[in-house]
């Protein structure tokens, strides 16, 4: 397989690596420390670990290689079977405290009572243990204690050699283990200071910051104290506030119902007004003419029909205001004018409705509204109309000038009836109504005298 | 898509949400399902649910596996929906022997179930990585029905924080570790070749970023044990709540990732320290030689006078670092960056399109 450079660069770089850690695996093996209090807790031996109690044959080095605790506790185990009690474990101490042989302090276990049934064998120890006794016998142990160490001088001689040897190198490994303790401890000391330094700056750091939030809480205090007043400011005004909201609502309820009052009250006037309208209009009905105006009226109202029929075009649409009983448009129709009327006497209405007459229930004042500009060749005011004021007739006669046609008559009659009803002189002279005409648009008018009453009529200019 | 749960910063909820917003992006109508969900920015359905979502062979359901979880089983033996298990592993149980009974037998039923999904035949099989894919085709599943997609991650949030290195310590050199506190990524491993590193450089740290689940708490107990008995507590620092910006500083500060996991079905922090240019040192179990590639020092073996060795030498090789980080980089622009795993589901999701 051929690889990049870069590739080529990778794999050498790792047996270099690779190299190097079996280089380091045989140079520095890992390390191991104890473990853990917590593990070495768990490790702890037992009541009865150490304790080979089927094995009763030792040899003396096996049982004195230990030392100190160390011995007397595995004396005991390997002896009596069992770990030193403390009072035994401390008398036996003493001995070899006090100079005395491992073999004697062996023997006193072996053959102690307890030792004694236990019953363990230990190779060579009987000899030396007597040796040891002898050796505390007055006068004969001290010159056999003499004896023993002048013979064993050499030997000694030697183990102290070496125990010197030895001594000089545990010397030497402590030395150097309390450096690295007092190194390891100068290390500890610095970083305690260190840490006291961090400590006393993070403790500076902390105060400050209590010190900065002890002024922020005071004022927001303060802040929550001015709060405080104005919010009792407010919860015045507030109530105050509610309770002129509670009489305002009062008032309102009352005006409420008062208003409701006076509608009922209208209503009721409204009702009583259109009764007494009905009754007027039935009353204005009833009345029956007099023979001889009647006579005149319909010859009148013949000369009149003639003159505008010879005025409008063929089959021009003719429109009335206040046709009363329906009479004008009869003699209209007699004349071939196609008229129509308006009458807001609902008893006229019906009665000349029964005779065929086109008449409608509407009043005359505002009829001509719903009509289209333009659209009658005439139209037809009874004398009522003029009783109304001078605005509503500037009104009226602007509307009929819109809803007739350019060159279309307007016909005025009755205005003697009009004076009659006692229409005011002013507004009823026939020179002021000649005025209203021309103001609201209209040629001059042309006075038709007739039986028993007069009429105007005037043109719409044709442009 | 159906998921366990979902979290911030776990790497099963990135994925998700990254396939999701992928796939709205095409159009798709996406809805998520899982048992439970925190910090996450995305309407959560729950799972007894999901069938009024699945209407017939028009429909997808995607599984996001990694834990032996019921409920999929079942759905996927009744839906007419095309179903996807989108597989992110499972811990194989031995790891967890010594340490937690629940573990062991949570895992065994999640790996017991991948029996059960090899034979329904499922529309398609998507693994984060070619070593996940094999634990199907190993049981038969046809590998046409197979394919592999590495995770959506969050790794280009992670390179846009401001480092936070208040709590990240410095080392000579500073071996990094990303990832749970738990039996199968190889802690202890790492600590005996941090103790073998100090015997060289005496300034060796080790970060290890990452939490212990209370139920392993045994575990925790042999780390620090394990710590203890090396002799390096002092120079270890378990950090266990590490936020976005302490890990953006931890890859920036440390000489060397060092990732001895034992069993990894992608290992995301690869990938985030290739992104932000930290040299990996890794033994190739499981994904991780798929995953890093060519752009580490990958070791069959997690000898620790090897690991350390290691260390010392990209402490030492400037050469060498800078070599690394450009693999890294050059890496994770081909095969991980969000725009080519964009690309990739798009181009795994056209089976679907007929």
């Amino acid at each position: 397989m051929n690889l990049s450079p870069q590739d080529e660069m990778l794999e050498r770089v790792k047996a270099e690596i690779r190299a190097d850690a079996e280089l380091a695996r045989v140079r520095d093996p890992l390390p191991r420390h104890d473990p853990p209090p917590r593990a070495a807790q768990a490790q702890r031996p037992s009541f009865d670990e150490g304790i080979e109690r089927d094995r009763l044959d030792y040899t003396i080095a096996e049982l004195s290689g230990a030392h100190y605790r160390a011995f007397i506790d595995q004396a005991f185990r390997a002896l009596l079977k069992r770990p030193p009690d403390d009072a035994g474990a401390e008398l036996q101490t003493r001995l070899l405290a006090a100079g005395a042989a491992k073999a004697e302090v062996l023997g006193n276990l072996r053959w102690s009572p307890e030792g004694k049934r236990v019953g363990t064998r230990v190779r060579g120890l009987l000899p030396r243990y007597a040796l040891a006794k002898l050796v505390r016998v007055p006068v004969l142990g001290y010159f056999l204690d003499w004896g023993l160490a002048l013979a064993g001088l050499p030997l000694l001689l030697q183990h102290q050699r070496a125990a010197d040897t030895s001594n000089a190198a545990r010397f030497g490994a402590a030395a150097d283990a309390q450096q690295r303790s007092e190194r390891a401890i100068e290390a500890a000391q610095a970083a305690h200071a260190a840490l006291g330094a961090e400590h006393d700056r993070r403790s500076d750091a902390i105060r400050a910051d209590i010190g900065r939030m002890l002024l922020r809480l005071d004022d927001l205090e303060r802040h929550a104290a001015l709060l405080e007043g104005r919010t009792g400011g407010l919860e015045t005004r507030t109530d105050a506030s509610a309770r002129e909201a509670i009489e305002l609502r009062h008032q309102v309820n009352a005006a409420n119902h008062w208003v409701a009052s006076i509608q009922a009250s209208l209503s009721e006037l409204e009702d009583l007004a259109r009764a007494e309208r009905e009754r007027a209009d039935a009353l204005l009905a009833s009345i029956e003419p007099d023979p001889e105006e009647s006579a005149a009226r319909s010859a009148r109202y013949a000369d009149w029909s003639a003159q505008l029929a010879q005025r409008l075009e063929i089959a021009a649409p003719v429109f009335d205001l206040g046709s009363a009983d329906g009479a004008w448009l009869s003699a209209l129709a007699a004349h071939g004018i196609h008229a129509n009327g308006a009458e807001d006497n609902a008893a006229w209405v019906a009665r000349a409705q029964a005779r065929g007459i086109a008449i409608t229930l509407e009043n005359p004042m505002t009829a001509l509204s719903r009509l289209a500009d333009a659209q009658l060749g005439g139209l037809t005011l009874s004398p009522a109309i003029w009783a109304v004021g001078t605005t509503a007739l500037a009104s009226l006669l602007a509307e009929a000038r819109r809803t007739l046609k350019p060159g279309g008559w307007l016909l005025a009659r009755d205005l003697d009836a009009a004076q009659a009803a006692g229409i005011p002189a002013s507004a009823n002279t026939l020179s002021a109504r000649s005025a209203l005409l021309v103001a609201a648009g209209f040629l001059p008018p042309t006075l038709l005298p007739g039986s028993g009453g007069q009429a105007l009529i005037a043109q719409r200019p044709a442009v | 898509m159906l998921v366990p749960g979902l979290a911030p910063h776990d790497a099963v909820s990135n994925d998700t949400l990254g396939m999701t917003a992928t796939l709205r992006e095409d159009g798709h109508e996406v809805a998520v399902f899982a048992l439970n969900a925190r910090g996450v920015d995305e309407p959560i359905l729950a799972p007894a649910t999901i069938e009024q979502w699945l209407r017939g062979p028009d429909d997808i359901v995607i599984y996001h596996c990694c834990d032996g979880w019921d409920f999929p089983l079942a759905l996927f033996r009744r839906t007419r929906a095309r179903r996807v298990v989108r597989y992110h592993n499972i811990t194989p149980p031995q790891f967890f022997a010594e340490w937690s009974q629940g573990y062991v037998d949570a895992c065994a039923r999640g790996r017991n179930q991948l029996d059960a999904y090899a034979a329904l035949d499922c529309e398609l099989y998507l693994g984060d990585s070619p070593y996940n894919i094999e634990d199907f085709t190993s049981r038969g599943v046809d590998p046409a029905r197979c394919a592999v997609l590495p995770p959506f991650h969050q790794v280009e949030q992670l390179c846009g924080l401001q480092a936070d290195a208040r709590r990240v310590p410095s080392g000579a050199p500073l071996l990094l570790m990303v990832g749970r506190l738990a039996p199968n990524k190889g802690h202890l491993a790492l600590i005996d070749a941090l103790a073998a590193l100090k015997q060289r450089q005496p300034q060796a740290r080790l970060l290890s970023v990452g939490k212990l689940d209370p139920n392993l708490f045994q575990y925790g107990e042999a780390i620090h044990a394990r710590l203890h008995e090396r002799g390096v507590e002092a120079e270890t620092l378990l950090l266990q709540d590490a936020n976005g910006a302490e890990l953006r500083a931890a890859y920036e500060r440390a000489d060397a990732l060092v990732m001895l996991s034992e069993h990894e079905g992608f290992c995301v922090p690869l990938i985030e320290a290739m992104a932000l240019g930290t040299p990996v040192i890794a033994y190739a179990s499981s994904a991780i030689p798929w995953t890093l590639g060519d752009a580490g020092l990958l070791f069959e073996a997690s000898d620790p006078h090897l690991i350390a060795a290691a260390a010392a030498r990209v402490h030492a090789d400037a050469t060498l670092r800078e070599s690394l980080r450009e693999r890294g980089r050059a890496r994770y622009a081909a095969m991980f960056s969000p725009a080519v795993l964009e690309r990739d589901l798009r181009s795994v999701m056209q089976r679907f399109a007929a």
